[in-house]
This record gives C-alpha cells, structure tokens and sequence, in this order.
C-alpha cells in the first residue's frame, strides 16, 4: 500500500474517535472506499486479483486521491466542531 | 507574556454517564479535554500568533493517563506542559475546587506566569470556582465568562457574557486570571501530524502530594442520583380538552 495511504487511513481513525456516528462506521465505510478496486484501475493487478504496489504512472492520481480524502476529513472535523458547540450552547445557555 | 493555561481531563461531552454507588462509573469511559479549557488554549495560542505572548504553558492535574489530555493541548499549539500526577478523582469526588487552586497558586508563582486562563468550568463537576479562587488566592483581578479578550500584554479589555447582557471590564494591570466561555473562539482540533509533533514537546512532572498542599476535601458529597426520567406527554383530542387539561391537571390556567 502506497504509505501516503496508510498514513491518510491513520488519520481518519484518529478522527472517528470523535466522530458523531462512531469508530465503527467510518472504519468500515473508509476502508471499503480504499480498498476499492474501481478507484485505482492501474493498482489492480486482474491476474492476482488483488491490489498491488502502485506504478509510477498513478502516483500523481494517488496524490490527488489522498488530497480529496484529506479535505473530506477536515469537512469530518467541521461537523465534530459542529455537534460539540451546539452541544455546550444548548447545555449552558439559558 | 508568560501564559498559564489550566486544562482538565474530564468524561467525553457526548458520553452518556452511569451513576454506581453514590459516584459516576469512570471504568473504561471515553475521557477527553473539558470544552472549555479548550477555548481558553485557542486564545492563549492565538494571542501567542499575534506575538502579544511569549510562552504557553499548559497544566493539568490528574492521573497518569491525562498526558494524553497534554499532548492534545501541546498539539494545539501549547509550548510546555506540567503534569501534576494524583491518584485523586478529579470530579469534585476527591480533588475539590479550592485544593486545585493552591495547586495553581503555587505553579503560578513558580512560573512568574502574567496571565492564566481557564475554561470556566469542567463539565463534569460543573463548580467554575476554580479560577475566582485562584485569583483571590493571588490577590490578581479577574474576569470570568470572557467571550471576547483584547490585550497588548500590559492591559487587557474583556467583555463578559452575563444573563443581562455584556460587560466591558477593563484591567489597567496585568497580571489577571480570565476565564472564557463558549463564544470566545472556535477551538481548532488537534490532527494526527500535530499531536506526533507534540510528542517532542517537554512535559514536566510533579506529584500532587510532594507539594505540601492539603489536598482534602471541604465538602463532602451525599448523593449522586441521575435526573428522574422524562413523563412522557398525552395525546389531546380537541381544543375543549386541552383547556379542560391545561386548568385542572396542571394547574397552569386559572
């Protein structure tokens, strides 16, 4: 696995702890997505049928992918930040 | 500017907490950093980008596991951190308001810090005395539930939320004791890069009872019971029977 990956998959999981729907949800949705055949054609190697280590031709699209799955993770913390101010407000507002 | 920054580990805000035996059940609990000492770090590391302070400093008062609270303070930006370790519930159980704030008192005179700030109040003993008695302690002016703090390191411009409306309190003299409430600032998380970062980050340790400080508590708690649960409502047919309702069962119309 291509570590720019690994290390985006990390961080997702440091961010589902806080996650409004749970750790549980955003392992398995984020690892669906990654493992993903359909999203990195020239990583899947048909005969092994399974994904290998990508060629030098799709490291820029690798790059650009894990640049996508990083805005969406800081659109994640938004929603964190959302839940915990709406939370407070409600509880210590009068 | 020195900044000293109280921070608290305290039970997860979207938990929900079980009540055992007179306590609340804190086995294997989700505990996380009190919201509002997480504000009161956004300012301190905010005032230290506009260059109006030096250092930050964070501290905590807790077990041995609330170095995990420090790094995500360190990995908001704090410069240092101090861990006081205690074995103490931090809860208002065991470890008490007035106990925390001769910690402080003590850390705070040691450090030779110009400003502390603190959340205004944990969300698990819901006390916000902490900082009033610090400041008292100290004989420093203070300012508690600031949603709005303008300083240039000598004087400070705070505005207060109270439940009539705003207050501007000016404070010629630095040093002060503020604590912040929610609308100061939109605390920023603390992603995976930045809490690997803060693991470089020095954190000092010191023992809560070499401090030579009566740690007891002062008030003793009874009872601790969960709110009775929710009545659930009744279905009306029509208007005559909500009046009819309203002025003979709850007594509201007369």
């Amino acid at each position: 696995m291509h570590p720019m990956v690994r290390d985006l998959y990390k961080r997702v999981i440091h961010v589902g702890y806080d996650y409004p729907l749970g750790l549980d949800y955003v392992r398995k949705t984020w690892k669906k997505v990654l493992r993903n055949p359909d999203n990195c054609p020239s990583c899947f190697d048909e005969h092994k049928n399974q994904i290998v280590s990508p060629s030098p031709a799709c490291e820029r699209e690798i790059r650009k992918a894990v640049g996508k799955g990083r805005a969406y993770i800081r659109e994640m913390i938004g929603i964190i930040q959302l839940k915990k101010y709406r939370a407070m407000k409600k509880r210590y507002d009068n | 500017m020195k900044i000293l920054v109280g921070v608290k580990r305290v039970v997860d805000y979207a938990v929900k907490v079980r009540v055992q035996n007179n306590t609340v059940d804190l086995k294997n609990i989700k505990m996380s950093l009190n919201p509002f000492c997480e504000i009161a770090i956004e300012e301190a590391v905010r005032l230290k980008e506009q260059k109006v302070a030096d250092e930050v400093v964070a501290m905590t008062i807790g077990p041995k596991q609330a170095t995990e609270t420090l790094r995500t303070a360190l990995a908001m930006g704090a410069d240092r951190a101090i861990h006081i370790t205690t074995d103490l519930r931090t809860d208002y159980m065991e470890l008490q308001p007035f106990a925390v704030s001769q910690i402080f008192q003590k850390i705070v005179e040691e450090e030779n810090s110009d400003l502390v700030l603190l959340g205004k109040q944990g969300i698990d003993s819901d006390c916000g005395q902490t900082g009033p008695m610090l400041a008292g302690l100290l004989g420093w002016p203070q300012v508690t539930f600031a949603a709005n703090i303008e300083t240039d390191g000598k004087s400070m411009t705070v505005e207060r939320e109270t439940d009539s409306g705003t207050e501007t309190i000016k404070i010629s003299q630095l040093p002060a004791v503020v604590t912040c409430d929610l609308r100061l600032n939109e605390p920023r998380y603390a992603t995976l890069p930045n809490i690997m970062k803060a693991k470089k980050k020095k954190v000092d340790t010191r023992a809560a009872e070499d401090m030579g400080i009566d740690l007891a508590p002062r008030n003793q708690v009874l009872e601790v019971y969960e709110p009775p649960p929710r009545k659930e409502g009744i279905m009306v047919e029509n208007m005559d029977e909500l009046i009819d309702k309203l002025k003979n069962e709850a007594g509201v119309i007369a």
